[in-house]
């Protein structure tokens, strides 16, 4: 009888002691603001947000959980509302992908007015008083993609810039490296810089339209992956039109093996997410300030020749 | 008995309001939200000597300083609710002027865009007079009429030319202000080549976003209040709201009595019109800048607030104050999302299940009106 009675009063302690030290272990909310829904690389943001938040919160024996607050579409007011409504509903730290700097600029500093340390990643409100940002620089991004464009080209040819929505900061920094670099060739010219909805569908549509207006390019410089996010994008016969696009997500991969395109330049967009977690956990919980303020990212080049190897990585980095 | 009656009027008289059902709705969401959103610890900040707001600080058992919080409820704050009307207002403000609309027998898809035509010419105005703009030394009492007047006449502009658009041509509202819908975001797309325009006069950013000694900027709720409340006595009172109400209800019967319908369809989208300038204003001034990609989709949301607040896209049915509350109701299950940590991947499907939901409950509450009155039309 003694023994049933201490075996129960253990059963019962320690799962109870269990549940007293996650209730007593100090909690984090942190905001994750991406541009938009629908995005893939925003939702591998998101993964990279959850698996930062598992990982560093065993490491310093803390709960920390996302609130993921991104617009359906891309509108830089819901995404000041979402940072304001965040604030009051005391999330701890915030990380945001801001569609329109100025707009977000206010936001963010009333967010850290109000003691809420914010981090950006993908794309700066430079103005604001944000912390940190995490992302490629982009006017390098850019150069780096008419770079490579113009060797494939051999440094001849017309190239035509796909740009996304026109209002994001950082895709005009990318437009104006790929024209800095464009301007180095003289055998290439720009055809012109065309602006889409940043959906695959629009994309596509939209480098479809160009191609049968202006049947002369022979190359395109994407400063974003968006049309290779569809399966049938580029209808013309492989290598004829060389290409370059920044992102490497799994449905642009299948273009790099049927030779449409020539490389893609991937963004660690897994490690957008991660990587703020990390840092806004280092601000709040260990109370350390990034050792520099432009967190770069650098670009990873995939080719056909290693693209099997980099397509490993999505069976960690999507959504399950 | 007629002495019973007169007494159980005023007990009931809010549930006979038109509005009565979404009034219910908002009660019941507010109260669950207060009940079931828990609190939330935010610093404490208190005005010191020079007139700033800092923060409290404290001395821990460590012997450190460190911030002191304070506990609040996460909805029932007065922070919270006027962020809410804050956000409500942008769309509540074009809903009532989409209203007008709805209830003459029109649609208007174009506001979104008009809302981004008008919020990118105000701003290169404002822009003009901005600390690093051409004429940064132009004085505030001039800069911000000029600014002011760009940005809310652009939209009665674009209102006037739907209207003699749709008036002269003949042509189906829908027709007419989806073509405009394109035009107006394609023009302001054009002017801006694509760039946000911020870096406004303090003064007109000042002006917008005032806020009361406990930081709470009520400059874009009081606007809400002040447009429902004329727009209420205009649809109500005035003989020219009554026209409205007359043509949506019977377009013949309105032009035989001798109502002007084509002026009267005529004025509806110019009041479009400037409902979307007056949000547009608005929404510049507190966020500080526009661009062409501004108000995506707000024709929508603007149309859902418009029926969830009780208008009938048949004509002849809406109120004002509906269309506030029923872009309360909607920015209320917004932010019920949030505060309840709900997954934000649920939220369409929640706000689409609520907006029909609470019309559903508008129609009975309407449907009970009516059968309180036939029986006491039955039973004086």
């Amino acid at each position: 009888m003694k023994w049933t009675t201490l075996a129960l009063a253990f059963g019962l302690f320690f799962p109870c002691l269990d549940i007293v030290q996650a209730q007593t272990k100090k909690s984090y909310t942190l905001g994750l603001v991406a541009k938009s829904q629908g995005n893939p690389v925003f939702q591998a943001a998101r993964v990279g947000a959850n698996d930062a938040a598992k990982a560093l919160g065993a490491q310093h024996g803390v709960n920390i959980k996302i609130d993921w607050r991104t617009p359906n579409e891309e509108d830089a007011q819901k995404q000041a509302e979402a940072i304001e409504q965040l604030v009051l509903s005391g999330a701890q730290g915030i990380a945001v992908s801001c569609s329109d700097a100025n707009k977000l600029t206010d936001a963010i500093n009333s967010a850290v007015r109000n003691g809420v340390p914010v981090a950006t990643f993908d794309s700066d409100a430079p103005a604001s008083k944000r912390f940190v940002i995490f992302g490629v620089d982009d006017v390098k991004c850019g150069e780096q993609v008419m770079e490579e464009l113009a060797r494939i080209m051999g440094g001849q040819g017309i190239v035509a810039i796909l740009a996304g929505n026109q209002n994001a900061p950082n895709l005009q920094k990318r437009v104006q490296g790929v024209k800095n670099v464009a301007k180095k060739h003289p055998g290439i010219k720009i055809r012109e810089t065309y602006y889409h909805k940043e959906t695959p569908q629009d994309a596509a549509a939209k480098v479809e339209q160009v191609m049968q207006a202006h049947p002369d390019i022979t190359g395109w410089a994407m400063v974003g992956g968006w049309p290779l996010f569809t399966d049938n994008a580029l209808k013309w016969q492989p290598g004829t039109i060389k290409c370059v696009s920044v992102d490497a997500l799994p449905p642009q991969l299948a273009y790099l093996r049927s030779g449409h395109v020539q490389l893609l330049l991937a963004q660690q967009v897994y490690e957008w997410g991660y990587r703020s977690v990390e840092h806004l956990v280092n601000k709040i919980h260990l109370k350390k300030d990034p050792a520099v303020l432009h967190d770069v990212s650098p670009l990873v080049p995939v080719t056909k020749a290693n693209v099997d190897e980099f397509a490993k990585n999505w069976e960690k980095w999507l959504p399950k | 008995m007629s002495a019973t009656i007169t007494q159980a009027r005023p007990r009931f008289a809010a549930l006979r309001l038109q509005e009565g059902g979404l009034l219910l709705v908002i009660f019941i969401l507010g109260l669950l939200l207060t009940l079931l959103g828990g609190s939330v610890k935010m610093p404490k900040f208190e005005i010191n000597a020079a007139g700033e707001r800092v923060l409290v600080f404290k001395i821990n058992a460590a012997g450190e300083r460190e911030p002191e919080f304070v506990e609040r409820n996460k909805f029932l704050n007065a922070q919270n609710l006027i962020k809410l009307a804050k956000d409500t207002s942008f769309i509540a403000i074009m809903a009532i002027g989409a209203t007008f609309v709805i209830i003459s027998g029109g649609i208007d898809l174009s506001v979104g865009a008009v809302y981004a035509l008008a919020s990118v010419l105000g701003a290169m105005v404002f822009h003009l007079f901005g600390p690093s703009g051409l004429h940064a030394d132009l004085s505030p009492w001039l800069s911000v009429p000029l600014g002011v007047v760009t940005c809310v006449g652009v939209a009665t502009l674009c209102g006037l030319v739907n209207g003699t658009m749709m008036v002269t041509l003949k042509v189906h509202p829908f027709i007419i202000t989806l073509g405009t819908m394109a035009i107006y975001r394609g023009v302001a797309f054009v002017i801006t080549k694509g760039q946000s325009i911020g870096d406004f006069p303090q003064a007109f950013r000042a002006m917008i976003g005032w806020e009361t000694a406990n930081r709470l900027s009520v400059v874009p709720l009081g606007v809400m209040v002040v447009v429902a409340i004329i727009g209420t006595i205009y649809l109500s009172r005035l003989a020219a709201g009554r026209r409205i109400y007359a043509t949506g209800g019977n377009e013949l019967a309105s032009r035989y009595s001798g109502i002007r319908v084509e002026r009267v369809k005529l004025s509806v989208f110019v009041i479009s019109g400037l409902t979307a300038g007056i949000a547009a204003l608005l929404a510049i001034g507190y966020y500080g800048s526009a661009s062409s990609a501004d108000g995506p989709g707000y024709e929508l949301d603007v149309i859902a607030a418009a029926v969830v607040g009780g208008a009938s896209l048949s004509g002849g049915k809406g109120t004002a104050l509906g269309a506030l509350l029923g872009a309360l109701i909607i920015k209320l299950i917004d932010t019920g999302i949030v505060i309840l940590g709900i997954d934000q991947n649920y939220s369409r499907i929640i706000i689409g299940a609520a907006v029909i939901l609470a019309v559903v409950f508008d129609q009975f509450n309407t449907w009970l009106a009516k059968r309180r009155l036939a029986a006491q039309a039955a039973h004086p």
